[in-house]
């Protein structure tokens, strides 16, 4: 395990380089904004001395560099200053958001492994036959819509239609749950009321779903081609030889070489959620950071914009950090060589 | 004597959707109990794909037509069900590949490798109950460190290891046949003499039947009882190991010894191709290996 | 070329992919004579006609301002095509440069090209895309520039571990040998081997360009109205569910349509070229 650890020490320190570029990059972009943030965000009737304290405020008058400087420091205290549409700490407001939105991806992060993968083993195994032709056909048209379409759709379906699912909201109004870690699903259990448990997994489900459905079907697609690649080499010829239950080749000996080069790619996939959040909360009337951040970026809000891309991006690289260890945890032949 | 294989005017071809392709017109073979038997030819001769329909793994693929029949101790594999024939694999007939290394899988153990072969036999057998079988048949490979060797995964083990592996994975369900498709090509010649020896000794023990598939004439010289030669899809000479080196009857027998380059017989030189003496009818010598 | 085409269209998926593209492109280029309402693709009104269900003379209905959706859809149809391929002609030839000079020239090249990949990668795609979106003003060319900056470092990183596998080759060494310069070996001799990969990627990329423009119009922060937009309509659409359903429902069926078209070819393509990277 300790080649694990120093492989995450590793791993986590080339991940700070890239923040890094990564806070340089938006602020970079935040800065090309035309006009002046400090005149938007008081409106055309402010007076003039209101936006020049207000760009006193904000470093605005400074150079861009010594305004990087300023933000690098106030984001090494944990403060990415105060969002100029809530009048809030940008940091309060994230946390007021983020975790709805990370209830929602996570979930459908679960949904996508727990039925992609098991999707694309299942039509590698039976590649060439119907099972395989449905499969395939199936994984592709859940990558070829973008989700708010597939949340249109289930919403239609299966909200309006057959009326199984509540149609927006993440609990009914009627409950009232004291918040704990944000998670409706863990608050609820915390507070014992398991009514309310069974209504945060019902709002969740269609959005969830909704979220998950083009990474379903990436994640299928993927598993089914290396599987396939893998179906090709010798010691699977050999477990066939030996007579080694179909399945168990499959689901066991096919399967785990086949994941080790899908999992960086499965990482993308998963962290790529963070984005397409966006799109799914909007239908859902979800309240999560996307309506925030939709919000401050129609009203050219410096700090919030900046805050709300740099927490996703993190999230990202987390992902990506976590994918990374569980492909070394896997792939004995990186975990031994290092080890030696 | 009776026989373990018994193959009959077996013919194989592979449909696709640009046509056809022949590969075997109609080849005999047989195989008796205790028996190590040799098929020699270049690549692309289908050597490798007799071997396969024996197992029973080409039947399973599309567009792959095949007749003739294959009995196996008695029973005709084309007759049989699916289920049964795929019964016998990894218990009544083994198999050993070319490259030990990698047919083994680089992601397990070989002790979950190893458990999955035994179950076969006994079905539902547990690791420790396979750690003390394993450790036995390890030994018998002259494997000096079973232990150490059960706890490796493949890519740890140099070639020579993963092939006593290989043979001991072959041999533990004591099967009547073992098909042994080009065993140790991967790997020195030395080493390559070393485990073909080990595993001369061990079918020589258990009176395990071989189906010895190579294109190595030097070493099917060493090894096998009886020699079959094909050429292009079809036997054309067969005979006892000694009679067919000794006194090679077919034109295409005689320029494969006239080019056998080295002692170690590397491979095969390139012949001169489609020598229309080469298509002349099969050589049969009469007599006991 | 010939051949390969052949071997597409025997494939039956792959030729869905082909007859849906072809049928996508005929709409779009053909959308003012197709389109039986060409006026009603900018600011309309026909209260007379409004928030009518699919029928006769409105195929897929009415709008909330009387607009007929069909003719919407195909002048939509060619809003996203022109962006597909303007972002992608721009984002390759970009990209695949980066990707030759970081694999080929190595060093320092390599360190910082492959660094500022890394960056661009390590944003989510869509939130990218809004960020840039949200400090420029919503307009047709500002979403192509926001879909172009996000693009470019996929073909980088994917050209690049191409170069450094062809690097080596004797083809690349012999070419070295006999003097030959930097930029030729780079785009003559390597830049070839690129090729069937970055075409299937562009193939399958010109359906995502299409699902991410209309992910950016669906938020508000693309192709503004009254210029009709694939997913701005489903936006528009979505509040009136689930009685104006075919508001946002035949839109949603065109993006899907279109891209699972370019998903098909893109999938035929790279089982003949072997691309699978």
């Amino acid at each position: 395990m300790n080649t694990v650890l120093r492989h995450t020490a590793r791993r986590i320190g080339t991940s700070l380089l890239v923040l890094f570029g990564v806070s340089v990059l938006i602020f970079a972009i935040a800065r090309v904004i035309p006009g002046d943030p400090a005149r938007v965000a008081l409106g055309p009737n402010a007076k003039q001395e209101q936006v020049d304290q207000l760009r006193a405020a904000m470093f605005l008058d400074e150079p861009v560099v010594a305004q990087y400087g300023h933000f690098l420091s106030g984001l090494a205290r944990g403060d990415l200053g105060v969002s100029l549409y809530t009048n809030r700490p940008v940091m309060t407001d994230i946390a007021d958001f983020l975790p709805a939105t990370l209830e929602l991806v996570l979930v459908s992060g679960v949904m996508m492994i727990a039925i992609g993968l098991p999707l694309g083993i299942l039509s590698a195994r039976y590649r060439g036959r119907w099972p395989d032709h449905v499969i395939r056909v199936i994984s592709l048209l859940g990558v070829s819509a973008p989700a708010f379409v597939w949340a249109v759709v289930l919403m239609l379906l299966f909200a309006f239609y057959l009326p199984l699912f509540p149609i927006a909201g993440r609990l009914h109004d009627s409950f009232d749950i004291p918040r704990v870690t944000g998670f409706l699903t863990i608050d609820t259990a915390i507070a014992g009321n398991w009514a309310a448990f069974g209504d945060a997994w019902r709002h969740l489900a269609l959005p969830a779903f909704a979220l998950a459905l083009s990474g379903i079907g990436q994640a299928a697609r993927l598993t089914r081609a290396n599987m396939i690649e893998t179906y090709e080499k010798p010691y699977i010829e050999m477990a066939q030889a030996y007579g080694w239950p179909e399945k168990r080749i499959a689901n066991r000996y096919a399967f785990k070489p086949s994941l080790i080069p899908s999992l960086t790619i499965i990482g993308l996939d998963f962290a790529a959620l963070l984005g397409n959040a966006f799109l799914v909360e909007a239908v859902f009337g979800w309240p999560g950071l996307s309506r925030y951040g939709v919000n401050v970026i129609l009203r050219k809000d410096l700090n919030a914009i900046v805050g709300t891309v740099l927490i996703i991006s993190a999230m990202f690289i987390l992902v990506n950090i976590i994918v990374d260890i569980l492909t070394v945890i896997l792939n004995p032949r990186i975990r031994k060589a290092d080890a030696r | 004597m009776t026989l373990v294989l018994n193959i009959r005017d077996l013919q194989l071809a592979f449909k696709s959707w640009s046509g056809t392709s022949e590969v075997l017109h109609g080849i005999s073979l047989t195989i008796g109990k205790g028996e190590r038997v040799a098929l020699v030819g270049e690549s692309g001769s289908g050597k490798s794909v007799t071997a396969r329909i024996v197992l029973g793994l080409l039947q399973e693929l599309r567009g792959v037509q095949i007749s003739g029949s294959v009995e196996f101790q008695g029973q005709d594999l084309g007759a049989m069900p699916d289920r049964e024939r795929r019964a016998l694999r990894g218990t009544a007939m083994s198999m050993i590949f070319q490259d030990p290394t990698s047919s083994l899988n680089p992601v397990f153990k070989i002790a979950p490798q190893f458990q999955e072969v035994l179950a076969r036999v006994t079905p539902g057998i547990s690791m420790s109950a396979t750690r003390v079988r394993a450790t036995d048949l390890l030994r018998e490979v002259a494997i000096a460190e079973p232990e150490r060797v059960l706890d490796s995964y493949p890519f740890q083990l140099s070639g020579g290891m993963n092939q006593r592996v290989m043979i001991a994975m072959a041999l533990a369900n004591r099967p009547a046949l073992l098909l042994a498709d080009e065993p140790g090509t991967a790997l020195d010649v030395t080493v390559q003499a070393q485990t073909l020896d080990l595993m001369r000794a061990l079918v020589t023990d258990h009176g395990t039947s071989v189906l010895f598939i190579s294109h190595n004439l030097g070493v099917v010289r060493e090894f096998a009882d009886r020699t079959y030669v094909i050429y292009r899809g079809n036997i054309v000479e067969e005979g006892p190991t000694r009679d067919v080196f000794e006194n090679p009857g077919h034109p295409y027998t005689r320029a494969l010894m006239a080019a056998q380059p080295k002692i170690t017989g590397g491979g095969l030189p390139d012949l001169v191709e489609g020598d229309r003496h080469y298509l002349e009818p099969r050589f049969v010598h009469e007599g006991v290996a | 070329m010939k051949r390969m085409t052949t071997i597409l269209l025997a494939n039956p998926l792959s030729l869905l992919g082909v007859l849906l593209v072809g049928l996508v492109v005929l709409l779009a280029v053909f959308a003012p004579l197709i389109a039986p309402f060409p006026d009603h693709r900018g600011a309309v009104v026909d209260f007379a006609n409004f928030n009518k269900p699919p029928g006769w003379p409105h195929l897929m209905g009415t709008d909330v301002v009387g607009r007929d959706l069909f003719s919407r859809i195909l002048y939509a149809y060619r809003i996203s095509l022109i962006l597909g391929v303007v972002v992608l002609a721009i984002a390759v030839p970009i990209g695949v440069t980066l990707g030759l000079m970081a694999g080929y020239l190595g060093g320092w090249w390599e360190y910082g090209l492959m660094r500022l990949t890394d960056v661009f990668l390590s944003i989510p795609p869509l939130v990218l895309a809004i960020s840039i979106m949200g400090v420029l003003e919503p307009t047709l060319m500002n979403g192509m520039l926001a879909v172009t900056v996000m693009w470019w470092p996929w073909y980088t990183r994917l050209v690049y571990n191409i170069t450094r596998g062809e690097k080596v080759e004797g083809y690349v060494l012999a070419a070295e040998v006999i003097g030959a310069s930097k930029t030729h070996i780079m785009f003559r001799e390597i830049l070839p081997n690129c090729v069937p990969a970055v075409v299937t990627k562009m193939t399958l990329d010109l359906g995502f360009v299409i699902l991410i423009v209309s992910s950016l119009s669906f938020l508000g922060l693309g192709v503004q109205p009254p210029t009709p937009d694939l997913g701005s309509m489903v936006a528009e659409g979505a509040k009136y569910l689930p009685d104006s359903w075919w508001l946002s429902v035949f839109p949603g069926l065109a993006i899907l349509i279109a891209v699972f078209g370019f998903n098909l070819i893109g999938d035929g393509l790279r089982d003949i070229l072997g691309a699978d990277r």
